[in-house]
């Protein structure tokens, strides 16, 4: 609880921080700032507090998830640290409107009330509207925020209609008292709960691109600065995630049959349309935002093969997901400036000869995502198979497979982009802060797919 | 200990490289590095203990840092030990670009490979199976000739396609092991899996293994990729990547689903022998020395499989005595290769001709290493195809026939390549060239000498493998008693 007032008051100092107009101290201060958060969070490590007549609760998977998105959001703002140096206005705004989100991040995580998760979706949203609206002169930019804001006001309406339903059904909010609501139907859902808990995935579906309520993000991604495509793909999808999650385990499970169809149908589709999709990409971003949704059919499969470990899972492959997409993105801005703005593949030749410890970092983090052993993003996939398999849902986890060979071969697309010789009108110019950091999450990938595969929350 | 030892000799010796930038130390390094393991693995086979290692690591979802070996592992460890000094050596004097990145991905290749030879646990053997792989992709994508960037996407998908089928069968069989799940292999064998779900989890295991051999129909990514690798990578490829299939089924197909390969065998039998004339056809008509030799190397793989699947006791042996006897011929052709192109400068067969007047040792060395190559009676070749097609006629004599046209078939497109590059009126652009230096002396006449004395007294090699390849009969022999309900 006191991280997320500590949090919120962060922000707002942030924000009045800005009109000091001095840049400088923005980042550390934010970055100081989360430490402190990021340690009042662990400090309520197996306390299982809870708030507000249990609307949320802070147990140990909420926690451990606030962690992890903490850790990512610093490491994101020691990237920033370079981003916004070329940048003359609103840095202090940014900075602040990511920590906004990451507040909306932490109720989602913790909620136990479907009005809990309600106001956390918003609350990370409505920052991420103006975010992705943050070049304010560049017409993708411009479109990028109107399309996210229209679908997400879309996706938040028929989410607020399901839950209307739901309270209609059930007369409550609660999440427990749902789960017990549905059981005494052994299955026979009346049609008005149903629809309500469709409509209530489908909110939640839509806000981590899960297909086919997907169509915003690679126009969004592309559109967006890129650090806040690396914010949005990696701790507003682990928020999404861990909220998607607690929804089913806490209110869900056992899963009434039509619901559970329907998301079978996301899994498959995600895998197929994300992976399909991302074969014909030149441009990075739009890669990057249909391999992003490829991962989504992945984490799909996981929380559908629901066991002990599946939150662990969950946590493992986010947060491989996030270490090796966020230091993908530097990269790609790194070699998109010394290119003329230029955003497809082609932008990353030459950097092998050019700066041949980023170069390999890349490959690295690369081959992570397309789950290479020993990378960290092999070990998540293997135990996404070893829960699905272990449950029994053998055609899906063969399509799964298949469906990461084509994974494995978009992603050395641009392995093999960065290992071809090419020309750069300028040199990359790489900040020792940027390269350590990037050559950190490289070791870090390596070493979580060796040691510490295994978070009991 | 000892095991751990060669295992990690190469990787850091590889980290060590990366700190070089003079292209000779680096190679002398690299050699000393490739010699000193293979006087290990020499200790190792001498000592006749086994030896094993094994950390319980995090044996969570049923991983665990185990290594060991039998005689049948310990035949491939020696196999990769054996090539790679010569491997390294090939390098010497040539112009490379970035040396020590190129040898740290050798050395590399080599800790995966001996990873794979070692592993006593699934998983372990999966991630050095795709570690091997990784520096593979480098060394031919920035080292490569002609069309690399598509070729080795093409090799790098084709087989990862393959590894994550196996992957899929890993995991299946992990939740299989009763109690607290576990991947070793000993945990693996010991699974009475029915023989319904042997029949498709055969071929789910099979394909990873079949596509790095390559095997027909998988062999697609194989002529292309031969020819582009540059020399040090397609030794690699030819002379021990393959032998990683021929382990990998021996070591994860046989003793797990023994009624799925019974089931099979035939089918795999007529599809290795198809593959036997086809790419020895193909082989003929090549006008490519390089494409030539990696056709003939298929063709002899495709028999060595025929030879797995027969499950007889003289096919195994003349398998296993075949492994080494093909490692060192291929490596030995392709390095001739390599000196043909070297000298020449191209590789085209009608441009070529006439060689043995200008560089007559050349022609004496190759002739010997093309006789090994298609099975002379005391070459090291023989020994192994002759036990394999006898094995092949326990099963049936048509199997036989269409096992010894590679014999015979070999003889034909082999020696009329000898004969378009070395015989024959001479080119007039050719007239300045040289006969070969001391250092393809030391590179091929240790080879040569290996297949000779081989193949006069095969006898060390049979003995290595013999417990080894004793149990897997017996482990099939058992299993067939159960056939029937399969049917």
């Amino acid at each position: 609880m006191s991280a997320l007032i500590l949090s919120t008051v962060l922000g707002i100092i942030l924000l009045y921080l800005g009109l000091t107009k001095q840049k400088g101290i923005l980042a550390p201060v934010a970055i100081a700032g989360l430490l402190g958060t990021l340690y009042l969070t662990v400090s309520e490590w197996g306390l299982g507090a809870a708030y507000f007549h249990d609307m949320i609760v802070f147990d140990n998977f909420s926690i451990a998830f606030n962690a992890t998105m903490i850790i990512i959001t610093i490491l994101i703002f020691l990237f920033g640290i370079d981003y916004y140096k070329m940048m003359e206005l609103h840095v202090a705004e940014q900075y602040a409107l990511m920590i906004f989100a990451l507040v909306g991040a932490f109720l989602m995580t913790s909620f136990s009330n479907l009005i809990m998760l309600f106001l956390g979706i918003e609350i990370l949203s409505i920052p991420l509207y103006v975010l992705a609206g943050g070049k304010k002169a560049s017409y993708r930019s411009n479109e990028a925020s109107f399309k996210y804001f229209m679908l997400g006001s879309f996706a938040t309406t028929i989410f607020l209609f399901g839950i209307a339903l739901v309270y209609g059904a059930s007369a409550t909010f609660y999440l427990p008292e749902i789960k017990a609501y549905i059981a005494q139907f052994n299955g026979n859902l009346p049609p008005m709960l149903l629809v309500g808990l469709l409509f209530i995935v489908i909110g939640v579906a839509f806000k981590v691109a899960v297909a086919p309520f997907h169509f915003w993000s690679p126009d969004v991604y592309e559109g967006s600065p890129t650090l806040i495509t690396a914010f949005m793909a990696t701790v507003v999808k682990t928020a999404g995630f861990a909220a998607f999650y607690r929804l089913l385990t806490i209110g869900l499970v056992p899963m009434p049959v039509p619901l559970e169809k329907a998301l079978w149908v996301m899994t498959g589709l995600s895998l197929l349309i994300g992976n399909l999709a991302a074969l014909r990409q030149l441009n990075f971003k739009r890669l990057f935002a249909y391999s992003s949704i490829a991962h989504s059919g992945f984490i799909m499969l996981a929380m559908l093969s629901q066991n002990q470990n599946t939150a662990g899972v969950l946590l493992y492959y986010t947060f491989v997901y996030s270490l090796a997409t966020i230091p993908m993105f530097i990269i790609f801005i790194l070699v998109k400036r010394e290119s003329n703005g230029q955003e497809s593949l082609t932008a990353f030749r030459g950097l092998y000869k050019e700066r041949p410890w980023i170069a390999v970092s890349a490959a690295v983090l690369l081959m992570s995502l397309a789950g290479i052993p020993p990378m960290a993003g092999f070990m998540a996939k293997y135990q996404v198979f070893v829960l699905s398999i272990s449950k029994g849902f053998l055609f899906i986890s063969l399509f799964a497979i298949l469906m990461a060979v084509v994974g494995v071969y978009y992603y050395f697309f641009v392995v093999r982009e960065i290992f071809t010789e090419g020309e750069h009108p300028k040199p990359i110019i790489v900040t020792s802060l940027n390269a350590a950091l990037i050559i950190v999450c490289a070791l870090a990938v390596i070493g979580l797919g060796i040691a510490g595969w295994n978070i009991p929350i | 200990m000892i095991l751990l030892l060669i295992l990690l000799i190469p990787l850091f010796t590889s980290l060590f490289l990366l700190v070089f930038r003079n292209a000779a130390t680096v190679r002398t390094i690299a050699l000393a590095s490739t010699i000193l393991n293979l006087v290990l693995t020499l200790t190792l086979v001498f000592s006749g203990q086994t030896a094993n290692y094994a950390v319980s690591w995090s044996n969570v979802i049923g991983f665990s840092f185990s290594l060991g070996y039998d005689g049948i592992s310990l035949l491939m460890i020696l196999l990769t030990n054996l090539l790679f000094p010569f491997i390294i050596l090939a390098g010497f004097n040539t112009e490379q670009k970035r040396a020590e990145v190129l040898y740290a991905l050798i050395m590399l290749t080599q800790s995966a490979l001996i990873g794979v030879f070692m592993a006593q646990n699934a998983v372990l053997f999966y991630i050095f199976w795709e570690l091997s792989l990784i520096p593979l992709y480098f060394i031919l994508l920035l080292w490569g000739g002609e069309g690399r960037r598509n070729i080795t996407l093409k090799f790098f998908i084709y087989t990862l396609a393959g590894s994550l089928l196996l992957l899929f069968g890993l995991i299946y069989l992990y939740q299989l092991t009763p109690g607290n799940h576990s991947t070793d292999f000993s945990a693996f064998s010991q699974l009475n899996i029915p023989g319904g779900t042997q029949i498709w989890l055969f071929w789910v295991l099979f394909i990873a293994f079949a596509i790095k051999m390559p095997m027909f129909p998988f062999h697609t990514w194989q002529p292309s990729t031969y020819t582009m690798a540059s020399t040090q990578g397609v030794m690699i490829l030819a002379g021990i990547m393959t032998k990683m299939g021929i382990y990998g089924a021996l070591r994860f197909i046989f003793p797990v689903v023994p009624l799925g390969v019974l089931y099979w065998q035939n089918t795999v039998i007529v599809l290795s022998l198809i593959g036997v004339i086809y790419a020895s056809v193909i082989a003929f008509r090549q006008t490519n020395l390089k494409r030539l030799v990696a056709f003939s190397s298929m063709a002899h793989i495709s028999l060595m499989v025929a030879a797995m699947f027969v499950l007889n006791y003289y096919a195994l042996q003349g398998l296993l005595f075949q492994v080494i006897s093909h490692g060192v011929t291929i490596v030995a052709l392709f390095y001739m290769v390599y000196l043909t192109e070297q000298k020449t400068g191209t590789l085209e067969l009608p441009a070529l001709g006439g060689l043995k007047l200008k560089a007559p040792n050349m022609a004496i060395l190759l002739l010997l290493v093309v006789l090994g190559s298609i099975a002379l009676p005391l070459t090291a070749g023989f020994v192994g195809e002759f036990l394999m097609i006898a094995g092949l006629f326990q099963q049936s004599a048509w199997f036989a026939a269409a096992g010894g046209l590679t014999m015979i078939l070999g003889a034909v497109y082999m020696l009329y390549a000898y004969q378009r590059v070395m015989l024959g009126d001479q080119n007039p652009a050719f007239a300045t060239i040289t006969d070969i230096g001391i250092k393809d002396y030391l590179v091929l006449l240790p080879l040569i000498a290996i297949i000779l004395v081989l193949g006069v007294f095969p006898q060390p090699v049979f003995n290595l493998v013999e417990i080894s390849a004793g149990s897997m009969q017996n482990l099939l022999h058992s299993a067939s008693a159960l056939l029937p309900i399969v049917y």
